[in-house]
């Protein structure tokens, strides 16, 4: 029984700290000061009053809403070839494939929808997808409905989001298309 | 018994429920605002009927509100035995409340040549009423457990029960120590002894005779009320909620209410044992009466000069940052409470030149006394429960075989040692 048990040696417990009564006062010390400052002067607070400011500081890395990237032409850039959904821990992007009859390319999507109830915002679609077709650089953080059912964002919904910070179209497309 | 014995007696109890009950809703409010502020966040501060929000109390009573409507849920498992579900956290309410009942809030009332004590409980055996009925709280605790049948709940209990084995001895041998010094178990005699000076300069409050027991008290009284850093029963980070998992709506609002009343509790016992009770230091309530046109004078003066400051206070804090546009009704908000502050203040002024007015032995100066007694009590009271909710929202939790070992190893010895040197000290200097 006994060589089963390992002792961990603790280091650098001082005295002081086995009484506990000076660390416990250091630390009533610590917020007492940030109670009584911030009960001064409640607006010293470095916070977002939130509905009504909203954060300015969301960045190009950030991950938001995702959206469906176009093609100069304005026709879709996805290509459906379910890049997206195989990589999608979440499983929760719907595609559903067809022929594309126009001659830009063979396949788009019929469907593409994405269930933002289950996604958990990784961005591995947008890292996943050969063809720029899906980003997450609306910068929109805040998603709102009152059923479940608005919260699966269909094709055109996501084609309708616009960039935030980067171009409107597929990089990946265009630059194929210019060689 | 006389008219004023009922009236008395009602009053008294009237105060106490006002007291313990009125004080959940502010707790409740005052725990969540305090820890914002300690994290440098707001808290709630939003919640508001026609734009009143004084600084977001009104949260409280929509939770209430909102925990009334709550569906009635037990689980499947519990079978026949609903009623014990709505017993367990009935018995720590109750027990919480009841344990508020003795303690005097005033210095007895003088009513011709009778006394009444201010005390919803007049009873002289306070101090043992408490900690019995205090005991009986965890039962509640332990219950709630058992009768959950559910992993989480019955380690949550099983927790409560060791804790319960550590810290009961040394609270109680911690009180056996002031209960030497005083030489009572009445409540309401205990704050008159503390009244008195030591040395001719020092108040002779329990925390400066005994500081020793005061520190073991208020740590058991931590682990009692199930407070951080010893709520090792609720531990919501490692067992979901112990004991309180299963329970949803009002029968977790039971529960959580009680939790607040026994805090409540606590600090009102430590304040009446360890500081000086209703009482400030150097004015006995003989002094009181003695010197009441002095203290009435200095009391006028000096409420609008808080009022002032607190007003300013108000317009500074009760406001948005001002890069926003709109500011909610804030001002408006301010302004009529302004009004009404100040209303309130020469009320009391005015109260208090009546009373300079009247003779120093009657009924109007008595009832004054008891009041300036009893908003002592309060601010005290106040104070306390901020101190318990600081430091939950300071230290980390014990581990429960931590609070055991503090409990036997270090409380228990020195709360011994503590009784062995006051009954020397309290002979030697009787004899
Ligand atoms: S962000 Fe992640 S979880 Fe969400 S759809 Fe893309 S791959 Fe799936
Ligand atoms: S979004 Fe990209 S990865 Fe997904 S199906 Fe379309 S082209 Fe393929």
């Amino acid at each position: 029984m006994k060589k089963n048990i390992k002792v961990i040696e603790r280091y650098n417990v001082q005295w002081k700290h086995r009484i506990f009564i000076p660390a416990i006062i250091e630390g009533l010390t610590i917020t007492a000061k940030h109670l009584l400052g911030n009960v001064n002067d409640i607006n010293r607070m470095d916070v977002l009053e939130y509905p009504e400011e909203q954060p300015k500081d969301i960045s190009g890395r950030y991950r938001g809403l995702h959206r469906l990237t176009h093609r100069e032409d304005g026709g879709v850039a996805c290509v459906a070839c379910f890049m997206c959904a195989s990589a999608c821990p979440s499983e929760c992007i719907f595609i559903e494939a067809t022929q594309r009859e126009d001659g830009v390319d063979e396949k788009m999507p019929q469907r593409f929808a994405i269930d933002t109830l289950e996604c958990v915002f990784c961005g591995y679609c947008v890292e996943a997808c050969p063809c720029d077709a899906i980003r997450m650089d609306t910068g929109i953080f805040s998603l709102i409905g009152n059923k479940r059912e608005d919260f699966l964002l269909e094709k055109e919904q996501l084609l309708s989001h616009r960039g935030a910070f980067a171009n409107e179209n597929s990089i990946a497309k265009s630059g194929v298309a210019s060689k | 018994m006389s008219l004023g014995a009922v009236v008395i007696t009602l009053f008294s109890i009237v105060l106490a429920l006002l007291l313990a009950l009125l004080m959940i809703p502010v707790l409740v409010w005052l725990e969540r605002r305090v820890a914002g502020l300690i994290q440098d966040r707001k808290g709630p501060n939003r919640t508001n009927v026609l734009g009143f929000r004084l600084g977001g109390v009104v949260q409280s009573f929509a939770d209430v509100i909102k925990l009334v409507f709550k569906e009635e849920y037990y689980p499947k498992h519990i079978g026949k035995h609903e009623w014990l579900f709505i017993v367990a956290p009935s018995i720590l309410f109750v027990c919480a409340l009841l344990g508020f009942m003795v303690i005097p809030f005033a210095d007895n009332l003088q009513l011709g040549t009778q006394s009444y004590p201010i005390q919803a409980l007049p009873v002289d055996w306070g101090i043992l009423w408490y900690l019995s009925i205090g005991s009986i709280g965890v039962m509640g605790v332990l219950f709630g457990g058992w009768v959950s049948h559910n992993k989480y709940a019955l380690l949550g209990s099983q927790r409560a029960t060791s804790l319960m084995l550590g810290y009961e001895l040394p609270m109680g041998l911690s009180i056996v120590a002031m209960i030497i010094t005083y030489q009572t178990i009445d409540f309401n005699t205990m704050v008159a002894w503390q009244s008195d000076t030591i040395w001719g300069f020092l108040p002779a409050w329990g925390i400066v005779v005994q500081p020793l027991a005061t520190f073991i008290f208020i740590v058991t009284l931590f682990v009692e009320t199930n407070r951080a850093p010893f709520n090792v029963a609720e531990g919501e980070s490692e067992i979901v909620a112990g004991h309180m998992t299963e329970f949803s709506a009002m029968k977790f609002a039971l529960y959580f209410m009680g939790e607040y009343i026994a805090m409540n509790s606590a600090s009102a016992v430590i304040i009446t044992l360890f500081f000086g009770g209703y009482q400030l230091p150097y004015l006995s309530t003989n002094d009181l009466f003695s010197h009441f046109d002095a203290i009435a004078i200095v009391l006028m003066l000096f409420l609008p000069i808080f009022i002032y400051y607190f007003i300013r206070w108000m317009h500074k804090n009760n406001a948005v940052n001002r890069t926003l546009s709109s500011d909610g009704g804030r001002a408006f908000e301010t302004k009529v409470l302004t009004y009404t502050l100040i209303a309130m203040s020469l009320m009391i002024e005015l109260v208090m030149v009546y009373l300079i007015m009247q003779p120093k032995e009657s009924l109007a100066v008595g009832l004054g006394v008891m009041a300036l007694q009893i908003a002592i009590f309060i601010a005290k009271l106040m104070l306390f429960n901020i101190f318990f909710i600081v430091v939950r929202w300071t230290l980390p939790r014990f581990r429960y075989d931590q609070v055991q070992k503090l409990g036997w190893n270090y409380l228990l010895p020195l709360a011994l040692v503590n009784i062995f040197v006051t009954a020397i000290v309290v002979v030697a200097l009787g004899a």
